[in-house]
């Protein structure tokens, strides 16, 4: 089953054309990495599938998105609705300057729920989900800015997740961490791929071959090449990809 | 250049170091059986402790480039076939100096000219010095289709371990006071046939490395 199929997507920043015809399909539950030079459209393609390019002034797009075969640039589409559907974590650790607990109620609050029992619950099953329960356990009401950079990532994870998403979507969001919470957050993201979808933008060769399922090679708006990851990293078939992975880039 | 690029021209030229040894080896051994030259066997078998220094040192090689540099797509096929071409070139080495020690082991034995001269033993060695060659060459210039001529190659020599069969058997039967010696010029052929399949491997690498095309336990082009 697809849960994401971009088709025919091209998009501007006013009149710079940032991503250029890409269609791409992610099956459920399988996670894929985007990789490629700065600059060449990753952060772009990754917003476009929640929609955060709309508030982007001067920004357009053409082609169509599906989310679970529900096109999510429709007119009718409720974009606080298809953010809970798709949510997503940032490279830097992004915590509101609430508790720990409260960072997660938080985002079940606005989505209207209020009984404070499955609140509850649900915050200790995100938190577990992202395997940082134990770690806070016991200070739920301390200050989520007491918390390490690697914990308050997975703190974001966790936010991510309690409002129960179907894809993830992660820029970069080990890149200001250091090997051990890396280590973490890639374990992680393997355990989390048996409930969601995730596409995560590395700029980490080997991170993007320890944890995808599938890579997408991107370079100046195009995607050069998608396939297996480890038919990426063993014969990629197109040479730029090949120079990209082995660093033999420009 | 880029650090790892210093690294695995590096380590290519310690392989083609050691594939030039190798060939030398088999070319002198050859040598020595064809003109019971015991001094050139007793050089071969020298200079086999060479070869292995090499294996040890290029297996340590890519076990530190792996190690340290997670080399990816042709980089990582080329470390992967570099460490099998080392294998199989000390298998070689092996077989090379084994033949040239039936002249060191068993200096009172006399070979039959004439029946080295009936087996084509000159051309089984020179046939598989070719392969080698041939296996150096298309490594060094990332060419298959001069690693495509080894299965070929290969072929022939087969063929004329084949036809030496038939050859000694005859001669066993008219001689057979003289089948101990017929006996280890057959293990001669034997080893060059063996020498062959490991350039086949050899050959295979180079494929596996430079299209990433899996030929093992296939038939050939
Ligand atoms: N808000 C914006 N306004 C105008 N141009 C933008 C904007 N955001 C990105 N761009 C341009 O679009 C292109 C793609 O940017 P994007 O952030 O998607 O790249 P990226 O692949 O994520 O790079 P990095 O690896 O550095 O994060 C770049 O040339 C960038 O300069
Ligand atoms: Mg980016």
């Amino acid at each position: 089953m697809l849960t994401v199929e971009a088709k025919n997507v091209d998009f501007y920043y006013s009149d710079f054309h940032a991503l250029k015809n890409i269609s791409l399909e992610v099956e459920k539950n399988k996670v894929v990495a985007f990789i490629g030079p700065s600059g060449c459209g990753k952060s772009t393609f990754l917003r476009i599938l929640n929609r955060m390019n709309d508030l982007i002034d001067g920004t357009r797009m053409t082609g169509s998105v599906l989310i679970e075969g529900e096109d999510i640039y429709a007119p009718n589409v409720r974009v606080d609705e298809l953010r809970k559907k798709v949510g997503m974590v940032f490279q830097k650790p992004n915590p509101f300057p609430k508790t720990i607990f409260e960072n997660i109620a938080y985002g079940l609050r606005v989505n209207g729920i209020k009984d404070n029992s499955f609140i509850e619950q649900r915050v200790e099953e995100s938190l577990k989900s992202a395997a940082l329960w134990d770690e806070v356990k016991d200070k739920l009401k301390k200050s989520a800015f007491a918390l390490s950079g690697g914990q308050q990532q997975r703190l974001c994870i966790a936010r991510a997740l309690a409002i129960s998403p179907k894809v993830v979507l992660m820029d970069e969001p080990a890149s200001a961490l250091d090997p051990i919470s890396t280590a973490k957050i890639e374990e992680l993201i393997y355990e989390l791929k048996k409930d969601y979808t995730i596409i995560i933008v590395t700029h980490n060769m080997q991170q993007a071959s320890r944890v995808s399922d599938k890579t997408a090679y991107f370079y100046l708006g195009e995607l050069i090449e998608y396939d297996d990851t480890t038919k990426i990293f063993t014969n990629p078939q197109k040479e730029s990809t090949q120079n990209y992975i082995t660093g033999r880039f420009g | 250049m880029r650090h790892l690029e210093q690294e695995l021209t590096a380590l290519r030229q310690d392989v083609i170091d050691m594939w030039r040894l190798v060939i030398s080896q088999v070319g002198k051994s050859g040598e020595a059986i064809l003109s019971f030259d015991k001094d050139l066997a007793m050089q071969v078998s020298m200079r086999e402790k060479k070869v292995d220094a090499y294996e040890l040192k290029i297996d340590n090689f890519c076990e530190n480039i792996i190690a340290l540099h997670q080399p990816v797509a042709i980089d990582l096929r080329f470390v992967l076939a570099v460490l099998k071409i080392n294998a199989n070139l000390e298998r070689i080495g092996d077989f090379a100096n084994s033949i040239a020690r039936l002249l060191i082991t068993h200096p009172s034995i006399s070979l039959d000219a004439d029946l080295i001269t009936q087996a084509n033993l000159r051309e089984m060695v020179e046939e598989v010095k070719k392969m080698l060659v041939h296996g150096l060459e298309a490594f060094e210039n990332e060419k298959t289709s001069i690693a495509a001529s080894i299965f070929s190659e290969d072929s022939v020599v087969d063929e004329l371990n084949d036809r030496a069969a038939h050859v000694f058997a005859k001669y066993i039967e008219a001689n057979p006071d003289r089948a101990y010696e017929c006996l280890h010029l057959i293990s001669v052929f034997r080893k060059l046939e063996r020498l062959g399949d490991h350039c086949s491997n050899i050959a295979e690498e180079i494929f596996f490395y430079l299209d990433a095309k899996i030929l093992k336990h296939s038939p050939k082009i």
